[in-house]
């Protein structure tokens, strides 16, 4: 395991991402991390008692529980000190629950977001808008026939308030516990942030909720948590992209993210991470699909220094369905380990996962997923496929699946294959006129479009335009 | 460490057992020094997943059945021509420095607990060596165990351009009155365009535990075949290796279990790609019935100087009962992009329609299962080119279907 952290070279991509807004912020919390600085942000927020009494106790489980460890292959994390993070600042704007539309956020941050690229989507096509610059959503905007439909898409914070039963019933106590790993009780502790989405019964949002994602200070962490919650019958899509400027001083990412997808309702979640190439990404992401639900990841991990992350699904009622689509790519320097955990808990469930890695210039990806089904789970069937792209001899590419299957009558294949760019394919794209850069972009688009296909146009046009990004000047 | 075995083990017994095989001074000192090296090693890896361990090995009480100096057993030797197969005493008298040359060579003596127990203790051994240019078809090697327990060692070296099959059996001689433990390590090493095939058939009886490892080392040009069945043990924890280390070397690895009952097979196979235009092809295949349990690793790890790689990697687990567990993790572990790698792995339980075509045509029900058992390890006993160690798996599986 590479721990070098002289990885960043001055090409185009990093430029684009080394820009940094002069930090003005209303508050910041002390570095470190004690039970007065969890009372700080809670006061600060007016959080009712039994979330601080969640936090301390997250902060209790995440002292005494150890790093991750004993994974094969798993990333080095021993430069994460978290005492080195703060744990919360709050961008100086004149109200609390963000800004009514658009041009009423400051200009820096306007300037921020169209600086990388933001498709114009979020302004135009689609409904709702939940921009998270540092640790809190500063730009909302709902439409009138959400409301009148019920559906609430806010912020997390405004939903403690707000919501209160709904999120006490459902925030870290069904899904994501503080207690399922060290950075899940980290999060539980310093939470900020997010985005909670509730659709009643019988609802469809048609129009994909988005969210995005920002880091701008120094050695600060994100701790943002997203809560969906689908009631019976009801249908959402939910994206949400991440792009972060690049600063000296490590960040950590760790996020937070519940889905509860009720009888015969559906859900999607889109995620294009673009974290810049400094940022530890420790996220724990965790769905329950009752009875003939049907729940569906779609995940892009582009930047960041480290990513671990395996979005899961609890398959707790029959007939329920779960699939995963994730595309990984590493350049140099990165260290991608991700995949996908899909329990299977009731009969005739099904899930399927699709798994595309792409590794250059010294980067590692690792596919990393665990396919459980237990006894009793009868007729469940599950199909995995990883397929990765080695670009060079430099970069390694890991597949480690585990399969433990308590019940017999069940279905289950694995498969996974590694492989050089093909040379043929190369040429004959040559032959037809194309350069030799311009004939790999436009495999590797090829290779992750069932990933781009999932996602609306414009997150499309941005996934490739990424990659593009990823791969100019350093082929060949 | 929660047992403690070695607490009643001394250095007095481990200089008894290397004197009565007239053994030098070096190996004396490598079995002392594994035996010191008892109170630091960790048990062998086994796979964790969050909240669980597939294989439990912190369980067993190996004091209750390691008597070092009982070591009841018979040997089988048979010599194929041009070929010594030798016994330990013997080999060391024949072949003193080619041991100490490969003797820990391959199989690190202290890789982890069980593997210092056995380097410490083992009172059996065979050698077999392969001279320049030699072919050997029909080597065996018979272990019955009539003590507590069995501590064995085998080493196979073919020299350039040598070619031997060994088939190795493990079994269960007298009763005897409680657990029982069995170890067996076994180094091969092919020399230059090399060949070795090494069979082994493990029908220990269920109450006896079982550690294994049989690692091979192949040069340039050279092949280490592996073929294991396991039917036997209580307990079964093996694994079966290759280092493909010279260029264009080759390794296949064929495994073959059946577990019934309440056994518990935890099977490895693993090969490392350290050159260039090497190939490896691992294929196993289980049946589980009752409540036994399977655990599958496969590993298949392409160097960063491994060009023109070839590995490819197939389980399959025939699950007949319900109350049978089967856990799996083929893992690719891959450094250098002009590979060509696959694996995959299956669970599942016999053909429905397969099951309704034969009870159609009036086969009884019973006997369709077990002829589609039966058929799920055609695959597999193509693979092995043994024909002897073919017939008897054969016979084994048919014996435990119709029980």
């Amino acid at each position: 395991m590479s721990s070098d952290q002289d990885h960043l070279k001055d090409t185009d991509t990093e430029k684009r991402f080394e820009f940094k807004k002069e930090e003005n912020s209303a508050f910041q919390a002390e570095k470190g991390l004690d039970e007065e600085t969890i009372r700080v942000i809670s006061d600060d927020k007016d959080e009712p008692e039994w979330m601080l009494e969640r936090r301390l106790r997250a902060l209790q489980q995440f002292k005494q529980m150890p790093m991750p460890d004993g994974w094969p292959g798993a990333p080095d994390l021993s430069e994460v000190d978290v005492d080195e993070i703060v744990p919360y600042i709050r961008p100086d704007i004149e109200t609390r629950g963000g800004a009514e539309n658009w041009d009423d956020l400051p200009e820096e941050i306007q300037d921020t977001f169209d600086k990388l690229g933001i498709p114009e989507a979020e302004k135009n096509a689609l409904s709702g808008v939940g921009a998270q610059y540092e640790s809190e959503i500063v730009y909302q905007n709902m439409q009138e026939q959400w409301e009148e439909q019920g559906v609430i898409f806010c912020d997390m914070d405004k939903a403690v308030q707000e919501h209160e039963d709904i999120v006490k019933e459902y925030f870290m106590t069904k899904a994501v516990p503080p207690s399922d790993n060290k950075f899940a009780a980290l999060h539980g502790a310093i939470w900020s942030g997010g985005s909670f989405v509730y659709v009643p019964e019988d609802t469809s949002v048609d129009m994909p909720v988005q969210a995005y994602f920002r880091m701008n200070s120094d050695g600060m962490g994100q701790f943002e948590h997203t809560l969906i919650v689908a009631e019976e019958n009801s249908e959402v899509h939910y994206i949400e992209g991440c792009s972060a400027p690049k600063y000296s001083a490590f960040n950590l990412h760790s996020g937070g993210v519940e889905v509860f997808v009720k009888e015969n309702a559906h859900v999607q979640y889109s995620t294009v991470q673009n974290w810049s190439k400094n940022t530890y990404n420790l996220n724990t992401k965790r769905a329950i699909a009752e009875e003939d639900a049907t729940m569906e990841w779609v995940s892009g991990s582009m930047g960041s220094k480290a990513t671990m992350l395996y979005p899961s699904t609890i398959l707790k009622g029959p007939g329920a369905t779960d699939n995963h689509i994730t595309i990984a790519m590493a350049g140099e320097g990165q260290n991608i380990d991700t995949g996908a955990k899909v329990y299977h808990n009731a009969p005739d469930t099904k899930s399927t996962i699709e798994s595309k890695s792409i590794s250059k210039d010294g980067g590692r990806t690792n596919y990393r997923g665990l396919v459980h089904i237990a006894d009793g789970a009868e007729d469940a069937s599950t199909s995995v496929e990883c397929d990765a792209l080695m670009f060079d001899n430099e970069s390694t590419s890991d597949t480690m699946p585990y399969m433990e299957i308590q019940e017999n009558q069940v279905d289950v294949a694995h498969e996974a294959t590694v492989g050089k760019i093909g040379d043929e394919d190369v040429f004959y794209l040559q032959s037809r006129g194309l350069d030799d850069d311009d004939a790999k972009q436009m495999i590797v688009a090829g290779f992750i479009e069932p990933l781009t296909e999932e996602l609306p146009i414009e997150y499309a046009v941005e996934m490739n335009r990424l990659i593009e990004l990823e791969m100019e000047g350093s082929l060949g | 460490m929660s047992t403690q075995v070695h607490a009643n083990l001394t250095e007095e017994q481990v200089t008894q057992i290397s004197e009565d095989l007239g053994e030098p001074e070096w190996l004396l000192e490598t079995r002392l020094d594994a035996l010191d090296a008892l109170d630091t090693a960790a048990m062998p890896d086994v796979i964790r997943t969050p909240g669980r361990e597939w294989t439990n090995l912190d369980a067993l009480e190996y004091e209750s059945f390691v008597d070092p100096l009982d070591r009841a057993q018979e040997k089988d030797r048979i010599e194929a021509e041009g070929v010594d197969v030798l016994g330990w005493a013997d080999a060391l008298d024949e072949h003193g420095d080619l041991i100490e040359d490969y003797f820990g060579s391959v199989v690190d003596p202290q890789r982890d607990y069980l593997t210092a127990l056995s380097t410490a203790l083992f009172s059996a051994g065979t050698v077999v060596y392969v001279p320049e240019g030699v072919d050997a078809e029909d080597v065996k090697i018979r272990t019955r165990m009539n003590s507590q327990s069995l501590f064995n060692y085998t080493l196979v070296v073919a020299e350039e351009s040598a070619s031997v099959t060994i088939l190795e059996r493990q079994g269960t001689g007298e009763d005897i009155d409680g657990k029982r433990y069995y170890s067996g390590v076994v180094e091969a090493v092919a020399g230059e365009n090399a060949h070795i095939q090494y069979g082994a058939l493990q029908t220990l009886d269920e109450e006896t535990y079982n550690f294994s490892v049989k690692r091979g080392h192949a040069k340039q040009y050279g092949t280490v075949n592996w073929i294991e069945g396991n039917i036997g043990s209580r307990l079964t924890k093996t694994s079966v290796e290759t280092r493909l280390l010279g260029d264009s070397s080759e390794s296949k690895i064929v495994g073959a279990f059946f577990g019934h009952e309440d056994q518990h097979f935890d099977i490895a196979s693993r090969v490392w790609h350290e050159a260039e235009h090497t190939t490896a092809d691992l294929v196993t295949r289980g049946v589980l019935d009752d409540s036994a349990r399977s655990v599958y690793e496969g590993v298949q790890d392409v160097g960063r100087e491994a060009w023109d790689t070839s590995s490819y990697q197939r389980e399959n687990t025939l699950m007949l009962s319900d109350e049978s567990e089967a856990d799996a993790s083929p893992k690719l572990i891959i450094n250098n992009h002009d590979t060509e790698a696959s694996h995959s792995a299956t669970v599942g339980q016999v053909d429905e329609e397969d099951m309704f075509y034969m009870t159609s045509r009036s086969i009884p029900t019973e006997t369709a299962r077990n002829m589609l058992v039966e058929g799920f390890f055609v695959p597999v006993l193509e693979e092995v080119e043994v024909a002897e160690l073919r017939e008897d798996l054969q016979e084994r599986i048919a014996v435990r279907l119709r029980n």
